[in-house]
């Protein structure tokens, strides 16, 4: 046994799980797939005296297809979403991704909400709900809340969920027929986080042009200056890779991040694939 | 202490364990089921792979209380299984091991991948298996060990197929 002891609750509905979570006088953590939370443990490195298990909680485990947007459970896995046992609003976009998340030992345990909640800022999911501008639903001892992506991701392990809540699902709008979509990412060694990560939703019917990139620490951004070139239309202009790369730079800049060349070529490149990959589809 | 029940290999099985028990100790040091091996027990090297509920997943980081109801299946509890007798055969054709540690966790994955997977291709399963670490083979022989059991699993298939018409 390697984790450091502590005690553990099976919940059996949301309230039981916010009654046990609110009222423990010490460090409680929320138990999904544990397939990051688990291995934290094991090395010591995330210091809990209590499990609040939330994996076996019914309505955290549905998914539901409404006229125009997909909610899925926070306990929903990545291999579901991989499989098609879950509505997919993405056209096969986020099956795409799905399977190139870790590995499936890791995949057919580790959940979707977790992920969100984890926020690594080399995620699949932080980056991919940003691009689909998804709302994540949190509820807690005050009741629900809804955030949009971009409201919720903070930064590097830090979102918006209240210390009091649990991230219950999200609600991922459903793209029309003619949107296009592309992903791209680096990683030194399959199935371990990305070093760069891009995703790009483009749908013309909804006047939709979004990339979102992942990997630099902090929030997964969205690139504006890259998106108002794709949407613009000097569409041959913005063909030009070097117009797509100075654009990326320019936007991480006025973020803040200001990275070395050899960060900034990565991170124009897998934007450049990811928009590529959407021109293909 | 935490009481549990579960099915391991067929068996119901009640057992008290610490939350902080994993499933691999569980197997191993509650059960004595030591056919499922500890490498890193961080959830990288795949040495742990067991079934849960049918699917691949790692024993060193799923929690033996989170698996209330749970069905298990170790490589113990393979040994009359068709599928992982073709596996384990084309293993010992193909030289699919040398040292024998990453062995367990090989067998069930590929286990796993072939059954969702019938006509994987080779670069398909190098990316399949990479959540499996070997440190004396150079993956070659399990490679061709994997794609060897999946021409005979489709052979079979087809012996089959064709005797029932």
């Amino acid at each position: 046994m390697k984790p450091a002891p502590f005690e553990y609750h099976r919940a059996r509905d949301v309230e039981d799980a916010l009654a046990v979570l609110n009222s423990h006088d010490g460090l409680a953590n929320i138990l999904a797939g544990g397939q990051s939370l688990v291995p934290m443990l094991n090395l010591r490195v995330a210091p809990a005296t209590l499990l609040v298990d939330i994996s076996n909680i019914e309505e955290l485990n549905g998914s539901g297809q409404e006229s125009d947007a997909v909610t899925l459970g926070a306990c929903v896995t990545h291999a579901e979403i991989e499989d098609g046992s879950v509505p997919d609003p993405s056209h096969g976009l986020m099956p795409r991704i799905a399977r190139d998340i870790s590995h499936r030992a890791v995949r057919n345990r580790g959940t979707i909400g977790g992920s969100l909640a984890l926020a690594d800022p080399s995620a699949e999911w932080i980056v991919t709900m940003l691009a689909l501008d998804a709302v994540i639903r949190v509820r807690g001892a005050s009741g629900s809340q809804n955030f949009p992506a971009a409201d919720f991701f903070l930064g590097t392990y830090a979102t918006a969920l209240p210390e009091d809540a649990i991230l219950t699902a999200v609600q991922i709008p459903q793209l029309t027929q003619a949107a296009r979509t592309g992903f791209y990412k680096v990683c030194r060694k399959i199935g371990e986080f990305a070093a760069s990560l891009a995703v790009a939703v483009i749908d013309g019917e909804r006047g939709i042009s979004r990339v979102a990139l992942g990997g630099p620490s902090g929030a997964p951004m969205r690139l504006a200056g890259v998106e108002g070139l794709i949407s613009s239309d000097t569409r041959a202009e913005a063909d030009d890779a070097s117009m797509i790369r100075a654009a990326v730079e320019a936007d991480l800049s006025a973020a803040g991040r200001e990275l070395g060349a050899d960060a900034l070529h990565l991170h124009g490149t897998t934007v450049l694939r990811a928009l590529r990959d959407a021109r293909g589809r | 202490m935490t009481q549990i029940n579960l099915t391991i290999n067929g068996r119901a099985v009640k057992a008290e364990i610490e939350p902080r028990c994993s499933l691999a100790d569980l197997l191993r040091d509650h059960l004595q089921l030591t056919a499922t091996h500890l490498g890193c027990e961080h959830g990288v090297c795949g040495a742990c792979t067991v079934l849960i509920n049918g699917a691949q997943a790692r024993s060193c980081i799923a929690l033996g209380v989170a698996l209330e109801g749970a069905e298990i299946k170790t490589l113990e509890g393979m040994a009359d299984d068709a599928r992982m007798q073709v596996i384990k055969d084309a293993f010992h054709q193909e030289h699919g091991l040398q040292c024998g540690f990453c062995t367990p966790g090989m067998l069930i994955s590929a286990w796993d991948i072939l059954g969702r997977k019938p006509d994987i291709t080779e670069a398909d399963l190098r990316i399949a298996l990479s959540g499996n670490l070997c440190r004396c083979t150079g993956y070659q022989g399990i490679v061709r060990s994997i794609l060897l059991a999946a021409r005979h699993l489709r052979q079979i298939d087809e012996t089959q197929k064709g005797t029932e018409e």
